[in-house]
Order: structure tokens, then C-alpha cells, then sequence
């Protein structure tokens, strides 16, 4: 009925999808190591110059460091906040559990920019703006999401009978915690932590919006270089490694924690 | 004793409290802030606000065409992105489901990349693919199949390529999570009762797909609506869509209340595209 023909095309035709998925993101890394002015792709001559310029350049540098600093503390909040969140939502299933879980979703699918306009006048009116306790509470907004479903997926699957069985050993809530419940959470808590940190580090759209002259992330930057003066190669230098970083963790996540499995 | 609820309500509350207090407080209340300033004005020369209720901020959206042009622009351009996605997601989705094995997981990893990357980094790398000199344009002329560059940038063509690349994810999810759920068997069953392929796709597959096509085609639509950094960066200033209008309002004009009713407008558009999601799942996903 199915030909090996068909087979073929259908492959071919899922190849062809997944490559142009994938295509810039490959573009940007090898186009990093030409040694020419432009950015080209493929590239002629080999070289490190501009990964050399990039890590000479300060404004980037201070950029790359605020951009870790909040990603870290951004993910730190919101994947402690999510699993608390998820832990009481799937263990003590309130009745408000459907509602709460609508509100911690809420910003995969309500238009952050429309958010981030409201948050800049609001930000305003409060004297907040341009400082970093502005911008983490907006990172953890738009990180917690990711997080809670990741956590509430895992939290479903870890089957309570075994938190039953170490309880009616004798094991006090704590233990139960620390040698059950966490142990059995933790590809979670790691995926959650990697999708968090990326989510944080590459955002520019709420970013570029209410981040002040004090606190320039490193797309936040790039976006207004590139408004500016165009494409420079020290920007696609930091770009390639920010998206080869990215696209490692996903394959160590994958490999290690299966990642995508909860998403 | 209720078996599953080992822990007591107000220790859930308690769990539950900071996460759904900051939502509601840094999420859902800035909305509402926003709906009221959309009727405010700025005074002119600062950055204060003038309280007095107004609809002059609508007024200038729907009676200007410079506006309502980009409006225009940014609906269709988000419909054509949806369904591209849509087009490329179906059979990319159903062979992650069905023949992908010991590979899939690694497979929804890779496609969820764009989603993780941000918005900006990969449309870099789509600005060299798609320039005038860039790999396309290259590839083209030394298969001897163009004379001279297609205009791939710039246009909304660029645009159209670089929104289908970053929002393709949100399509590809709940298709995967649909199919997942769908029994094989049915399928099978159709067929072994000498029903044609597309009879089969037409009467079974499409109808218990529908939720899963819905969901991605309203993320993907909304994003699209909404997305400013693809469109500038690809559009190069010369692609004007609603989104892009609404961003120099608050970040270069400064004009919020402006901004916000810029804002208000696309979450109308946002909340009729869900609207019509609704009324497509009522009217043909339980047909069969």
C-alpha cells in the first residue's frame, strides 16, 4: 500500500522542513569564523578575529555579564516559585487548581509586547524604571510559565503512592521530600532551569522595552546596534556563541534529562 | 481520608500564593492598566498623563490609513504565516508522531529551538541567507536558475520567511500533542473497511486533529500579530506592521497612551481570532 517511494518523498519533504528550521541559526555560527569585514556566508577565510574583538569589546562584555546575571537570578525565582506552585496544585489539588493554572500559563499566550507597553507606563508612575528590580520581576514573569507546566507535567507523573509508601515507613515530610519527591522531580527542575535561563537570556521583546540605559542585556543591545549601524561581525561572533550555547544545552538536556519530553 | 490530597488547603495556599500573587499582580493587572490609559493623552512635552477621558487615541488609529494600512498589512501577513505553518507543521508533526522512533525526542528538542533562541538571533542569521548577496541569491545564480537577485529582503516576503521560522514551534507543540492522542487504529480501520486516503483524512484524521490545529493556529497568529523584532530587522524599516507602530510609539515617541490603544486594538483582533478558534471546534470537530 505504502510505497518506498513515497516513503522517500515524505522524508524528504520532513528534511527539507527541519533543515530550514535550523538553517539560520547554522548560518550564524559558521558565518562567525570568516576573516572578512562583512558578514558572509559561507565563509572564505577562517579565523578568530572577531571572537577575539568581541571578548576585547567592553560594552559587550558588561552586556554578556548583565544578560547572565539576570537570566540566573530570574530562573532561580521562577522555578522555585512554579514548583512550589506546581507541587500544591498537583498534590493538594485545590478546587481553584484549573483557574490557577490558566493565570500561571497566561504569558505563553497573551502578547508579551502588549504587556511590556503597560509595564513601561506602569514602571513609570512607580519610579522603576531602568532598575534591575523591575527587570528581574519582568524575567521571572515571562520565565515562571515555562517552568509551571514543565513542573506540573512531572509532578503528574511521579506517583504519589511511592511519597504514601516512604511516609508510612516512618519517614518525616522532609525526608519524603529530600529522598523522594526530589529525586524523582529532578529532570524537571532541570529542564525547567535550562528552558527558564534560555527564555530569559535571549529575550529582547519585553527586554528592549523597559530595560534602562543602566541594564542592557546582550540582544537588547544587539537590537539597537543593529537599528543603528547595521550588522556588525562582533555581534555575529556573541550571536554564534549565545545560539551554539543554546542549541548545546537542548542536546545535553536531551540527552541527559530528556528535555523535550515534558514541553 | 481523601487519598490524593496529602496536604492541607492552607498549606496549598500557601504553595500556590507567591506564584499566582505575582502573576496576577506583574501579569494580569498591567492589562488593566492599560485598557484605562489607552483613554488618556499625554501632555504634550513630558511624560506625564492627562486623566481626562478620551477616545482620541482611537479616533487617530481608525482615521488615519498610514494605521489602518499597517493594521491591513499585519492581518494578512499574520493569516499567510498561520497557514504556511500549518502546511509545513502537519507532515513534519505527523512523522515526529508515527515513524521518527528512538529519534523523537531529539526532534522536538531541535524544532523547539526557535522558540528558545529568541527572536532576534536567528532572523541574524536569516538576513545573510536571504540578502541580496547572500547564500539563497548565491546558490540561485550558480544553478543558473536567476539572472539577478530576488528581492528577499526588505519586503514582506523576508518578513513572511522570518515569522513562518520563529513561530513554526508553536504549531509543531500542539499538533504533536493532538496526534499523540489520536488512536492509530482508527486509521487503520477506515482503511481496512476500503475507505480512500483522502476520505480518511477528510472524515477521521482532520476532525480529532482540530483542537490541536486551532491551538497552533491561534498561537501562531497571535505571535505573528504581535511580533516587532522579525519584521524590523527583516522588514529593514520598509515592512510597516501593527505591532512595529505600537513599540516606536512607547519606546522612542513615547507616547503610552497612543501606544496602549495601539496596544488594545491588537488585543481585539487577538480576542475575535480566538472567538472564531472557538466557533471552528463547535461547528467541525465533533462531525465524525
Amino acid at each position: 500500500m505504502k510505497s518506498r517511494f513515497s516513503d522517500a518523498m515524505t522524508f524528504a519533504v520532513v528534511l527539507a522542513i527541519l533543515i530550514f528550521i535550523l538553517a539560520p541559526i547554522l548560518v550564524l555560527i559558521f558565518s562567525a569564523f570568516d576573516g572578512g569585514n562583512i558578514f558572509r556566508f559561507p565563509p572564505r577565510t577562517y579565523s578568530l578575529r572577531w571572537f577575539e574583538a568581541a571578548f576585547n569589546h567592553p560594552e559587550y562584555r558588561s552586556s554578556l555579564w548583565i544578560s547572565t546575571l539576570l537570566g540566573v537570578i530570574a530562573t532561580v525565582i521562577a522555578v522555585s516559585l512554579a514548583s512550589l506552585a506546581a507541587f500544591g496544585l498537583v498534590r493538594g489539588r485545590p478546587r481553584y487548581r484549573f483557574a490557577v493554572e490558566v493565570l500561571l500559563l497566561a504569558p505563553l499566550t497573551l502578547p508579551l509586547v502588549v504587556w511590556a507597553i503597560a509595564l513601561l507606563s506602569i514602571y513609570a508612575e512607580l519610579g522603576m524604571n531602568g532598575t534591575l528590580t523591575g527587570l528581574i520581576l519582568a524575567h521571572v514573569t515571562i520565565t515562571l510559565p515555562f517552568a509551571a507546566r514543565i513542573m506540573i507535567a512531572t509532578l503528574n507523573e511521579i506517583d504519589p503512592r511511592l511519597e504514601a509508601a516512604a511516609k508510612s515507613l516512618g519517614a518525616t515530610p522532609a525526608q519524603v521530600l529530600r529522598r523522594i519527591t526530589l529525586p524523582l522531580a529532578r529532570p524537571g527542575l532541570l529542564s525547567s532551569s535550562a528552558i527558564a535561563f534560555l527564555v530569559s537570556f535571549n529575550d529582547v521583546v519585553v527586554t528592549t522595552l523597559i530595560a534602562g540605559a543602566g541594564w542592557i542585556t546582550f540582544p537588547v543591545r544587539t537590537f539597537s546596534r543593529l537599528r543603528t549601524e547595521g550588522i556588525d561581525p562582533t555581534t555575529i561572533a556573541i550571536g554564534a556563541m549565545i545560539v551554539a550555547f543554546t542549541l548545546l544545552l537542548i542536546l545535553v538536556g536531551q540527552r541527559l534529562f530528556q528535555l523535550s519530553r515534558r514541553f | 481520608m481523601n487519598q490524593t490530597s496529602d496536604i492541607k488547603p492552607h498549606t496549598t495556599a500557601m504553595l500556590v500564593g507567591p506564584a499566582a500573587a505575582l502573576m496576577f499582580g506583574v501579569f494580569v493587572l498591567p492589562f488593566l492598566f492599560l485598557l484605562v490609559l489607552s483613554f488618556w493623552s499625554q501632555v504634550p512635552g513630558s511624560l506625564q498623563f492627562d486623566t481626562h477621558f478620551t477616545v482620541l487615541n482611537y479616533a487617530r488609529i481608525f482615521g488615519d490609513s498610514y494605521y489602518l494600512g499597517g493594521l491591513w498589512t499585519t492581518l494578512w501577513l499574520s493569516g499567510l504565516v498561520t497557514v504556511i505553518c500549518l502546511i509545513l507543521a502537519m507532515p513534519l508533526a505527523r512523522w515526529i508522531v508515527l515513524r521518527a522512533g528512538p529519534a523523537k525526542g531529539l526532534l522536538i528538542g531541535l524544532s523547539i529551538l526557535p522558540l528558545v533562541c529568541g527572536a532576534l538571533l536567528p532572523t541574524l542569521g536569516l538576513v545573510n541567507l536571504l540578502s541580496p548577496l547572500g547564500f539563497i541569491n548565491g546558490a540561485l545564480k550558480s544553478l543558473g536558475l536567476i539572472q539577478s537577485s530576488l528581492p528577499l529582503l526588505g519586503n514582506i516576503t523576508g518578513v513572511a520567511i522570518g515569522l513562518v521560522q520563529a513561530f513554526l514551534p508553536l504549531m509543531i507543540l500542539p499538533l504533536i500533542t493532538t496526534m499523540e492522542r489520536l488512536p492509530q487504529d482508527y486509521e487503520k480501520a477506515a482503511m481496512s473497511l476500503g475507505a480512500r486516503r483522502l476520505v480518511v483524512w477528510q472524515r477521521i484524521i482532520l476532525p480529532l486533529l482540530l483542537p490541536g490545529i486551532v491551538a497552533g493556529s491561534l498561537l501562531v497568529f497571535c505571535a505573528s500579530l504581535t511580533a516587532f523584532v522579525t519584521p524590523q530587522v527583516l522588514g529593514q524599516g520598509k515592512v510597516v506592521t501593527f505591532a512595529s507602530l505600537a513599540y516606536q510609539q512607547a519606546a522612542l515617541v513615547l507616547d503610552w497612551p497612543f501606544a496602549s490603544a495601539l496596544a488594545i486594538v491588537m488585543l481585539i483582533f487577538l480576542g475575535l481570532a480566538g472567538m472564531l478558534g472557538a466557533l471552528v471546534t463547535r461547528k467541525f470537530g465533533k462531525a465524525s
